[in-house]
């Protein structure tokens, strides 16, 4: 009963923290033009696991925020829309690896702490 | 692939008009990836089991339009407060008119029987049923504003909150939502009174068959009526735009000011017109005035009466609009009418 408690709390604040970092892993795989699923699978293969409903909804949020620009095209007699940062979402992206950096530095320095204890 | 279009069409009814088509080819580009990708052999058309273990991923057709901010709620969270400051207000304005209802009733009723019971309950029973009817109207004016009015408009939830605020309003004057409200009960009664019971505006007395009542405002007092009720009206608009601003900001003052002087001008028309009072003699007989003055005489006491309470009422008006027009235009913006639940 207990160890359900543990899980289910643990996954809830795991996708806690994913959610904090979808936007910039989203961003960070658009610097070559990609279409939502093609994105998807690619996070998922590197251990990023994003649903679509949460997926889709983004892209078009950060594409209205002009940070992505996106464009309808047929390939394989299937329309699909591919999303690509805009210039603008490059310096945001730039901007937020920085800030990604000096929070994994200090979350680093305050778990070693933690593990010292 | 009919599941799939069944499926698109179920979105499509729940999704926001912006954009609607737009995202659906894109479910549907996404859905024919993951298909694809599933379809355990690629030369033949997938099969239903496919399909479903898809769309069943994608999640269901409520989850997926409400990620794209269809609206599952009828009052959001940017109206919600205002609408439960009005139900709030409602709420006071029926129970006060009820309760109304039951004091006139035992006025009118001084001796208890079993009819006088059931009359009690009557309004009681009035009670409820008139606050289903207000509650509804006033939810349904609140959904259809929450779906008429752009995004953009609803903006104060998102502004930046300055912690100064809280010293820069320290001092000022406040006034309670129960103040407001009771103002606007008293004014909707007011209104109701004048316009639908004028004949219940007189003079009461124990008459052989009970209670009975003589009118004592005239048919001079009639071609009055449409601009009192403007007023009045006018004066409810602005309490409710105080309710939902919380403070006196210029507009709310200028308005005061042109109500205020709305309000003097009917005042002096009142008191240089006609006389609006006439009390039959018969009602004063009841009263046992008939010794020393005749009705006539008494008739025109009431109206020079009624005359110094409106010549008072135009002098408590001038000094009012002068302090408003003094506090809020000549000394300063700073000084503002701030609004406590209590």
């Amino acid at each position: 009963m207990k160890d359900d408690a543990v899980y289910e709390q643990t996954q809830n604040l795991v996708q806690e923290l994913r959610r904090g970092v979808i936007v910039l892993a989203v961003l960070s795989q658009l610097d070559q033009e990609q279409y939502g699923y093609s994105l998807m699978k690619s996070l998922e293969d590197q251990g990023l696991q994003v649903d679509q409903g949460t997926l889709y909804p983004l892209l078009r949020r950060l594409e209205e925020q002009e940070l992505l620009a996106s464009d309808w095209r047929v390939e394989t007699s299937r329309p699909r829309r591919y999303y690509i940062l805009s210039e603008f979402g490059k310096e945001v992206l730039e901007n937020m690896i920085s800030e990604w950096d000096r929070i994994k530095t200090t979350m680093d320095k305050l778990l070693s702490y933690e593990k010292e204890i | 692939m009919k599941l799939i279009d069944l499926y698109l069409d179920e979105i499509r009814r729940q999704l926001p008009p912006r954009n609607k088509e737009d995202i659906l080819k894109e479910i549907r580009s996404t859905l024919m990836d993951m298909v694809e990708d599933r379809n355990p052999d690629p030369t033949q058309s997938p099969n239903e089991e496919t399909l479903k273990s898809v769309l069943k991923e994608f999640g269901s057709p409520r989850e997926v339009a409400a990620q794209y901010g269809a609206k599952n709620y009828l009052i959001g969270p940017r109206l919600f407060p205002t609408y439960l400051q009005v139900l709030r207000i409602v709420l006071i304005v029926i129970a006060a008119f009820n309760i109304l209802g039951v004091v006139v009733t035992i006025i009118r009723q001084p001796n208890i029987d079993p009819g006088f019971l059931d009359t009690i309950a009557e309004v009681v029973g009035g009670l409820f049923s008139s606050l289903f009817t207000a509650f509804g109207i006033v939810t349904l004016s609140f959904a259809g504003i929450e779906r008429t009015t752009p995004e953009e408009w609803h903006v104060e939830i998102d502004q930046e909150w300055d912690p100064d605020q809280l010293i820069k309003h320290e001092d000022v004057q406040r006034v309670s939502y129960t103040g407001l409200a009771f103002e606007i009960t008293l004014t909707l009664i007011f209104i109701a009174l004048i316009n639908f019971f004028l004949d219940q505006i007189g003079i009461y007395y124990l008459g052989d068959s009970g209670w009975v009542s003589t009118p004592i405002l005239n048919d001079n007092f009639l071609r009055y009526i449409p601009w009192i009720t403007a007023y009045s009206v006018f004066d409810i608009g602005l309490n409710l735009y105080l309710i939902r601003t919380g403070f006196w900001d210029k507009w709310a003052t200028l308005a005061k000011v042109l109500i205020n002087a709305f309000k003097i001008a009917v005042n002096f028309a009142i008191i240089l017109g006609p006389a609006v009072i006439t009390v039959s003699a018969n009602a004063w007989e009841n009263l046992g005035f008939d010794l020393d003055f005749t009705a006539r005489q008494l008739t025109q006491g009431m109206n020079i009466g009624l005359d110094v309470v409106l010549g008072l009422a135009i002098f408590g008006l001038i000094v009012e609009t002068i302090k408003l027009i003094y506090r809020n235009f000549i000394k300063g913006s700073g000084a503002r009418i701030e609004i406590h639940p209590d």
